[in-house]
């Protein structure tokens, strides 16, 4: 079933002064379920791609579907509310609250949803278990390493039960151990809650971890390859 | 709603020496701007409980005609039942003092000069105010003697002195010719200026007498306990006098040029106190826009994850509200604790010789009221709210790609 889809996605950066043609009809389909990794040489518009999907920024053409909602036409408003219910976001940096502690950090996003206090608090020790941070729940980022808090990060995509979610370049600033870890939570969640990743890289050992690898180069999809 | 305090709270200690910083200096401010306002409003109560107190009293109750001419001929009869009616008119009422005033001609055997011949009850009148601490010479008369108080302006403009006698020579009320010989039993100098030069003082009696108004007060003076409670009072005594032919009025109106005198003296202290906010409003928005630029991955980051731009405008907004709130509270306790330790503060030197040859304490008192704890309070947190429509503004601005590049 698929759960994401764009069409002729065409993304064209200053377009009056000095165009960038950082998407050029860009039409892919990931089905529910799947563990995607979109690669491809620095500027071939990776982030454009999951920004596009993540409905962080507009397309100058083409449309996005999310569950057959077209993101490309919601508002502002609408598109926070979409983000919070849907999508489960890791970014390279700067993924937590630097003054919630990794429980409280996982939790806040479970309150935007107003969830229930008690399912709020197990889903919690339950995640930061499962990321193998249970000894850490009350860590601040600061006293973490960086896998660490990439862990957390995960814990807290997974945290509000998205649709699926979007890692861009998470492994990027870790090491060889902190970045397989941090694969393995993620292929594990992935068998084990069922969700959805769609993730960028430039690793080659994650690469070959992926299951489904698009690769792209200078804004169009070069490669779409799946395997076992 | 736990969550965004604990959030709003943890961030604004993150920089705590920042937010010390800037807590202090809304502290300063806050302090600084009460205690200017206590020691004005202090020495400004002060100085209308004196003026007050030897002039026209902070109420009046008289005939409703005396306002537009104020001749014996609008006496009003005066009566035990009358002044009961006044006294429990309202609990807060303390002094209810008589006064039977009119405009004659003071001479001695030489020289003719005019004066304003005040009638009064010596008992009540000292109780009500320290005129009697003026005498400088000589003594206050009995209630029934015929017998004057002069001031030294008049005094050394008739050139006449204690033991001399001074004639007095007018009219009563309806036209009745009114004059006598009264022996000086003591001279005082009248704290306020234009008294000093023209005032005579006479017992009630005697005054009621000579002027054929037995019974007749032109006004009863009435004050209470406090100042700030004159309307109030008024409003009750006018209750109580509504279907008769007396009229009260407060201070204000009998001397509508006190009352400017004092707002302009109030001007300068204002105008530095709001120069003092203005600074305080900037310093403070310095803060606002450093925590606001520092963060803007983080709100960028926020909004990605999908928290919605009004909460968090009220996560930040609450951190502006929380910094203002702790400056402000603990500037109004510090203000409090410095003016209470403070109080009164004891003049020297010359503004001290000065208060004194008026016959005053050289002191300043300072004034506790409540709302002006309870404004300056909130000028200074109004400013530090304007301040935080800086954060609330990028918020509702914020691109999150922008954002997020920073
Ligand atoms: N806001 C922007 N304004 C102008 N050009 C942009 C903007 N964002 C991206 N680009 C350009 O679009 C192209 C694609 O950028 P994008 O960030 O998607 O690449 P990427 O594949 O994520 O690269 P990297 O691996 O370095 O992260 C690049 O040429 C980039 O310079
Ligand atoms: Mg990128």
């Amino acid at each position: 079933m698929p759960i994401v889809q764009t069409e002729n996605l065409t993304k064209v950066y200053n377009p009056e002064t000095v165009p960038v043609h950082a998407l050029r009809n860009v039409s892919i389909t990931i089905d529910t379920g799947e563990f995607t990794s979109i690669v491809g040489p620095s500027g071939s518009g990776k982030t454009t791609l999951l920004n596009m999907i993540g409905g962080l920024d507009k397309p100058t053409s083409g449309t996005v579907l999310v569950d057959g909602v077209n993101v490309t036409r919601l508002k502002d408003r609408q598109l926070i509310n979409f983000r919070l219910k849907n999508i489960g976001f890791v970014f390279q940096h700067f993924n937590l609250i630097p003054v919630f502690t990794a429980r409280e950090n996982v939790s806040f996003i479970m309150l935007l949803q107003k969830k229930d206090k008690k399912e709020m608090r197990q889903r919690t020790d339950e995640l930061l278990e499962a990321v193998g941070l249970g000894s850490l729940k009350d860590a601040r980022p600061r006293e973490m390493s960086g896998g660490q808090q990439q862990r957390v990060a995960v814990a807290r995509a997974l945290a509000s039960r998205p649709r699926f979610i979007l890692a861009d370049e998470p492994t990027a600033s870790l090491d060889t151990r902190a970045a397989m870890n941090l694969l393995d939570i993620m292929l594990r969640m992935n068998h084990e809650e069922q969700v959805t990743f769609i993730f960028s890289t430039h690793d080659q050992r994650v690469i070959d971890r992926a299951r489904r690898v698009i690769t792209m180069v200078d804004g169009i999809v070069e490669a779409d390859e799946h395997r076992k | 709603m736990l969550m965004h305090f604990k959030l709003a709270w943890r961030n604004i200690w993150r920089k705590p020496r920042r937010t010390l910083i800037t807590c202090s200096a809304i502290v300063f401010a806050v302090v600084a701007a009460i205690a200017m306002q206590s020691i004005n409003r202090g020495s400004y109560e002060a100085m209308i409980e004196r003026m007050v107190s030897f002039s026209t009293g902070h109420l009046q109750l008289q005939d409703y005609r005396y306002e537009d001419e104020s001749s014996l001929d609008n006496a009003f009869p005066i009566d035990q039942t009358t002044l009961e009616l006044v006294r429990s008119a309202d609990e807060r009422i303390e002094h209810v003092v008589p006064r039977l005033e009119t405009f004659m001609l003071a001479a001695n055997e030489e020289y003719t000069r005019g004066a304003i011949l005040l009638g009064i009850d010596t008992d009540k009148e000292h109780r009500f105010n320290t005129i009697r601490n003026h005498l400088t010479e000589g003594r206050f008369f009995e209630p029934d003697e015929q017998a004057v108080v002069l001031t030294q302006g008049l005094s050394s403009r008739l050139q006449l002195g204690v033991g001399d006698t001074l004639i007095l020579i007018g009219q009563g009320r309806f036209g009745m010719s009114a004059s006598g010989l009264f022996t000086i039993t003591g001279l005082l100098e009248h704290p306020i200026r234009e008294m000093n030069t023209q005032a005579v003082y006479m017992p009630l009696k005697t005054a009621q007498g000579l002027l054929s108004a037995e019974n007749h007060l032109t006004a009863l003076l009435i004050s209470p306990q406090r100042e700030r409670h004159t309307e109030q009072v008024a409003a009750s005594i006018r209750e109580v006098f509504a279907d008769s032919e007396l009229v009260v009025f407060t201070w204000p109106e009998l001397m509508p040029e006190l009352l400017e005198l004092m707002e302009l003296d109030l001007a300068g202290p204002r105008f530095i106190t709001a120069i003092l906010y203005v600074v305080i409003g900037f310093g403070f928005l310095g803060t606002v826009l450093t925590m606001t630029l520092e963060r803007i991955r983080e709100f960028g980051m926020l909004l990605s994850i999908g928290m919605s731009r009004g909460r968090l405008v009220g996560v930040v907004f609450l951190e502006t509200f929380l910094i203002s709130c702790l400056g402000v509270l603990s500037g109004m306790a510090l203000a409090w604790l410095i003016l209470r330790l403070a109080d009164p503060i004891r003049l020297s030197g010359n503004a001290a010789l000065a208060l004194m040859d008026l016959g005053f304490e050289p002191v300043l008192p300072m004034s506790f009221a409540l709302d002006q704890f309870l404004m300056q309070g909130l000028y200074v947190f109004f400013m530090a709210m304007l301040a935080s429509l800086y954060p609330l503004v990028t918020i509702f601005r914020l691109n999150i790609l922008d954002a997020s590049r920073k």
